[in-house]
């Protein structure tokens, strides 16, 4: 009888499976690691106005950056952003997706397609989208004002809410396509077990399926977390000039002040303080439901 | 415990009813299956009953309590699953803790409780795996366990038996049945496999087509089935068309004139035949009806042969014979005489099944 190897897919040894990792590891070494590294050596230069970026080895920029009011109030206002937008697109987000799970209708894939619909759009190109109905004489308000509900436009536009609503709309999708598949996975049989046991809707959620959409939930959460971390077309077009917020800062930075050993520092803050954040929030939810 | 009543529970999505005007008494302790075919409507029955489908009409009363309008979380039933539905995030212990817990139990309760219930279905010792830790017999026996320890008014039994091997299924099936005699519990379980149904209900319901075709005990099904259709689905019958010429008197499509119980049937009518009340052979002879036929398949099933024999280019019937260690065996292509007494016919309308 022929040997059949047992060896399963991707074990150690397999000469195959490591040649299928090579093209994705050069991708990422090149095209990721490389510039990340030359960019933290670059926000260890010094910065004269007139000669750009002379060499040094100085945690200058660093240190203006945390000494900064400013800048510290853009991380800041970043951070709180993000996870307010992160905090409402799993809280809005969970009851869609749940029913988008669970759902028996032919038109399953024509809800999946209306979730994905707002990516079809561009960023700017819906942000503009979101300038035209905020503005003081835009749908909202002359839709609130035709009501009776106001008297004056509320101010919307340039705002912080204006900024959240519009990323929670781009992120919203990643969150529910995310959670959607996690829960498809969990039998619902389970869930109705926990029901015939005497646990209530609520309960049997706390209880049940929020541990086994565990996995789905850390994933939603750093995706749309990590995306609004970095937003940049939604908080410069909605959120104005005065809006700063990291990502237009890293922009602006590199691309308007020529500052580029800044520069550098901005984006490697904003990459650790989102790593950081990512990591924490993952170990905090872990710990509560695990 | 108590009884649990069915009246005219009715289902239907839309213009399509899954269950007509089911109506079932189940005594107190009483192991009632829900036989039928996929698509009968049993499982949606099970399913108004445990409160997870919303019926379109008639009430469920547990003892006296109307339960037709109560969620799923205020009925004490327990269920069991076909998938076991443990919870794969908590142990063994925690998942059959989960009812009690619930039930807001005093926690110095519910340890010695849930010992007893691991105890019953011989787990002692399992509470803290993990269900993936299992076996399949094993979690079906966590998931009965956190059925029982909540002593619910009535156990509900969904396929309980249809995800585990043949061999596991014979074991786990009579655990079940000496658990269910043991606890007393009112019991309602779901099958499709009539050997299963069988060998552990106290009583039997046959449903098709949403509606119960027969309420009875295994030898009231078997021997005296209502209709076509349950003669056909409980055990085997081989069925000859034809016509009642005269009370007692039927004429086959194929020409064969035989003897049956005089009864209410009249005109187009079929005749069931069990396997094993046909006889083979010279012994045929001195029976009411008798007829020579020949031999035209013989499958083999171990300690009996079922003997397929044709009597003429319509009628045939199978025939079940001891497997006899003398090896005179009938061989296909025999020509063979079949009898049996008028009594053995079992008489229905002529109907589509």
């Amino acid at each position: 009888m022929a040997h059949v190897s047992q060896r399963p897919v991707g074990e150690p040894g397999n000469l195959t499976a490591a040649g299928l990792l090579v093209p994705a590891t050069i991708f990422v070494a090149i095209g990721l690691l490389v510039p990340i590294a030359i960019l933290f050596r670059y926000s260890l230069n010094a910065f004269v106005p007139g000669k750009l970026m002379v060499d040094a080895l100085t945690i200058a920029n660093y240190v203006k950056f945390f000494t900064d009011p400013f800048y510290l109030q853009v991380l800041w206002r970043t951070v709180r952003v993000a996870v307010a937008c992160t905090i409402f697109c799993l809280i809005f987000g969970f009851p869609l997706a749940y029913v988008l799970a669970r759902t028996q209708s032919r038109h399953k894939n024509l809800l999946v397609m209306a979730i994905v619909l707002p990516l079809f759009v561009g960023n700017a190109v819906r942000a503009a989208g979101w300038m035209v109905a905020f503005g003081s004489k835009g749908f909202v308000n002359a839709s609130l004002m035709g009501m009776g509900l106001i008297s004056v436009p509320i101010e919307i536009m340039y705002t912080e809410m204006a900024v959240v609503i519009g990323i929670i709309a781009v992120n919203m999708p990643f969150m529910v396509l995310t959670l959607q598949s996690v829960i498809e996975g969990i039998d619902r049989n389970v869930e109705e077990a926990a029901f015939s046991l005497g646990a209530p809707p609520m309960t049997m959620a706390i209880r049940v399926l929020f541990p086994l959409a565990l996995p789905g939930i850390l994933a939603g959460v750093i995706l749309t977390f990590i995306l609004a971390m970095n937003a940049y077309a939604t908080p410069v077009l909605l959120g104005g000039p005065k809006f700063q917020t990291m990502g237009p800062l890293v922009f602006s930075t590199f691309a308007q002040q020529n500052n580029w050993p800044f520069g550098g520092a901005v984006s490697f803050i904003l990459m650790t303080v989102t790593l950081i954040l990512t990591v924490a929030s993952s170990l905090l939810i872990r710990r509560r439901y695990a | 415990m108590a009884s649990l009543t069915l009246d005219g529970l009715t289902k239907s999505y839309g213009d399509v009813a899954v269950v007509k005007s089911v109506s079932l008494d189940v005594r107190d302790g009483e192991f009632l299956v829900l036989l039928g075919p996929s698509g009968c409507g049993k499982t949606t029955t099970l399913r108004m009953i445990a409160g997870f489908v919303p019926p379109s009409g008639g009430s469920i009363r547990i003892g006296d309590q109307d339960i037709t309008g109560l969620p799923p979380w205020k009925r004490n039933a327990g269920l069991v699953f076909q998938s076991y539905a443990l919870f794969p995030h908590m142990t063994v212990a925690q998942n059959v803790a989960f009812g009690l817990e619930m039930r807001k139990t005093a926690r110095s309760e519910v340890a010695p409780r849930v010992a007893e219930a691991l105890r019953l279905v011989r787990l002692d010792g399992f509470g803290e795996r993990y269900p993936r830790q299992l076996s399949g017999g094993q979690q079906q026996r966590v998931a009965l366990a956190r059925a029982l320890v909540i002593r619910p008014d009535v156990l509900l039994l969904d396929e309980p038996l249809s995800n585990l091997d043949a061999k596991l299924r014979l074991q786990v099936r009579l655990e079940i049945r000496a658990l269910q005699q043991q606890t007393g519990l009112t019991t309602v379980m779901v099958t499709h496999d009539q050997e299963e149904a069988l060998t552990m209900a106290d009583r039997l319901v046959v449903m098709s087509d949403g509606a119960v075709r027969q309420l009875g005990t295994q030898s009231d099904l078997y021997e005296r089935p209502a209709d076509l259709f349950v003669a056909d689905f409980v055990g085997r019958s081989t069925m000859i068309a034809g016509t009642v010429t005269a009370p007692g008197a039927f004429r086959s499509d194929g020409g064969l004139v035989l003897t049956c119980p005089a009864s209410a049937v009249k005109g187009p009518a079929t005749i069931a035949l069990r396997p094993e009340r046909l006889t083979l052979g010279p012994a045929a002879h001195g029976l009411d009806n008798h007829v020579p036929g020949a031999v035209s398949f013989v499958s083999y099933l171990g300690a009996m042969l079922d003997v397929h024999v044709r009597l003429n280019a319509t009628d045939h019937v199978v025939v079940q014979v001891p497997n006899r260690s003398d090896g005179l065996a009938p061989a296909v292509g025999d020509a063979i005489e079949v009898g049996w007494p008028a009594s053995a016919c079992l008489v229905f309308p002529r109907e589509a099944i």
